[in-house]
């Protein structure tokens, strides 16, 4: 990388998101000094933003719209409306069962209800202050659970980029090519073992998403007995990433197939396959 | 102004002003940007994340997130909508290296009950814009037709890359390529695109 600006060609990997983090980190911090790099980057965030614009337009659910006004605190919950229509109702009863002592007392009607209207809106001011902190603290609660579960998941998923990333340099692991059934089909895929680790990985892409009901489901194959390794599913960009624990290890098995299959898996391998692997061809 | 009338009135503003506006606490700016834009961000976070349920997850935090921190966007790096697709983008990646071990959330405070003696601060649905839906409907054939025109390796690198979250090494890895092969096409398919989209994309 030049060492004071950034290519096209690094400005097009940032805007991708394909750029290694730590160059990224780099990329970031100094765009936020360099004008005319962040005009470059800003040109290539344009055209990346172009292919999510692209996707075809789904409706989400009506009810969206109510939970995010209610999570940005700009619609009031149940529960807490309901607690400040009470709490009006008392204060205007108490109000009048008030009134009613001071004119037995004969006091002024008057100046007890101007002065116990007052006390209502002052009550009524604290009232709605106390839900507005209400709802605000329940929503930085919310906000940091969401965080901290997210870093829980960014912590597990980087797990197994390292596992997977060591597998592949590891001496001890080995790659299968896998092979469409269907010629017409573009999908493409690899499978990747580790003796050391007892894993074995499934990648595949351009595999077309099931829909509901169905899932893919990976087979190992020994003598003609199907043994499954789990199912799995591929996102709507086609992408599947499939890992799973092998304690036996591959040796004794010839062949792998992906099959389609009903919705959890099936016990027996009974759908069309989609991908086999000749398991005897692994090498590192 | 009554609100239906406020809502009407901006739904002709831009992006831009009505940013402006939410950072002034306009609680109905914020409803006509979300009926604007609800359905393309839900639509974007379900590419990425392939789950309806996260993507609706991913959509209410993106539109939170913008209420609470407007100023999060700087009209000045570029237009309201790429900065919307990149929150987009980052949010569903980030929701998808986290996929499969993450479980549902639980049922939150905001969707538990009574929802229906509520009264609505902000009228649903005044956020229709035909003129602007009408602009994005043709910006997005514009786009369609441009990644079309991209050879399939090509399109497939900036998809595991956009899409799918992965750096240029792992997509290499995953597909059993040469890094400078990927590179190649990372660079080669955005030329293209940009070649492709380079003034006809709605400013």
């Amino acid at each position: 990388m030049t060492p004071e600006h950034i290519s096209h060609e690094q400005a097009d990997e940032f805007a991708i998101g394909a750029m290694a983090p730590d160059v990224r980190t780099y990329v970031a911090f100094h765009i936020d000094s360099c004008a005319s790099c962040a005009e470059i980057v800003r040109e290539s965030e344009e055209a990346a933003a172009a292919l999510l614009l692209a996707v075809p337009r789904r409706q989400p659910p009506g009810r969206l719209r109510e939970n995010v006004l209610r999570s940005a605190g700009i619609r009031k919950a149940g529960p807490i409306g309901r607690i400040v229509q009470v709490a009006t109702a008392s204060a205007g009863v108490a109000a009048v069962i008030v009134a009613i002592a001071s004119f037995t007392g004969m006091v002024s009607v008057r100046d007890q209800m101007n002065g116990l209207r007052e006390e209502n809106g002052r009550l009524q001011t604290q009232i709605d202050d106390a839900l507005s902190q209400k709802v605000e603290i329940l929503a930085l609660t919310r906000e940091v659970q969401e965080q901290e579960q997210l870093t829980n998941d960014l912590k597990t998923a980087s797990r197994g980029d390292r596992d997977l990333i060591l597998a592949l340099s590891s001496p001890n692991a080995s790659v299968a090519e896998v092979i469409t059934v269907d010629p017409n089909q573009v999908a493409i895929g690899r499978l990747v073992w580790d003796a050391e680790q007892k894993k074995v990985w499934f990648i595949a892409a351009h595999l077309p998403q099931r829909p509901n009901g169905e899932t893919y489901q990976i087979w190992v194959n020994s003598g003609g007995r199907y043994v499954s390794l789990g199912t799995f599913n591929t996102d709507v960009s086609g992408f599947a990433r499939y890992e799973t624990f092998v304690p036996q290890g591959l040796a004794s098995y010839e062949s792998a197939v992906v099959t389609i299959e009903h919705a959890n898996g099936a016990l027996e391998r009974s759908g069309p396959s989609v991908f086999v692997s000749d398991l005897s061809r692994l090498r590192r | 102004m009554p609100l239906a009338a406020g809502a009407a009135a901006r739904t002709e503003w831009t992006d831009e002003a009505l940013m402006h506006a939410i950072a002034a606490r306009d609680e109905i700016a914020f409803g006509v940007l979300y009926d604007r834009y609800v359905d393309l961000v839900y639509s974007a976070s379900l590419r990425v994340l392939g789950d309806p349920q996260l993507a609706e997850d991913a959509t209410q935090d993106i539109f939170v997130r913008l209420w609470r921190r407007p100023e999060s966007f700087i009209p000045d790096r570029g237009r309201f909508l790429s900065w919307l697709m990149s929150v987009v983008r980052n949010r569903a990646v980030d929701e998808l290296r986290a996929r499969g071990r993450r479980q549902r959330r639980e049922a939150t405070v905001t969707t538990s009950e009574g929802e229906d003696d509520q009264v609505s601060l902000i009228p649903s649905g005044e956020g229709d814009d035909p003129i602007l839906a009408a602009q994005l409907h043709e910006e997005q054939v514009l786009v369609r037709k441009a990644l079309a025109e991209l050879p399939a390796e090509q399109r497939m690198a900036l998809e595991l890359a956009y899409f799918g979250g992965l750096t240029q090494q792992q997509i290499a890895v995953a597909l059993h390529e040469p890094l400078g092969t990927v590179k190649t096409r990372i660079r080669l398919g955005m030329l293209k695109l940009r070649r492709s989209l380079g003034g006809q994309v709605r400013d």
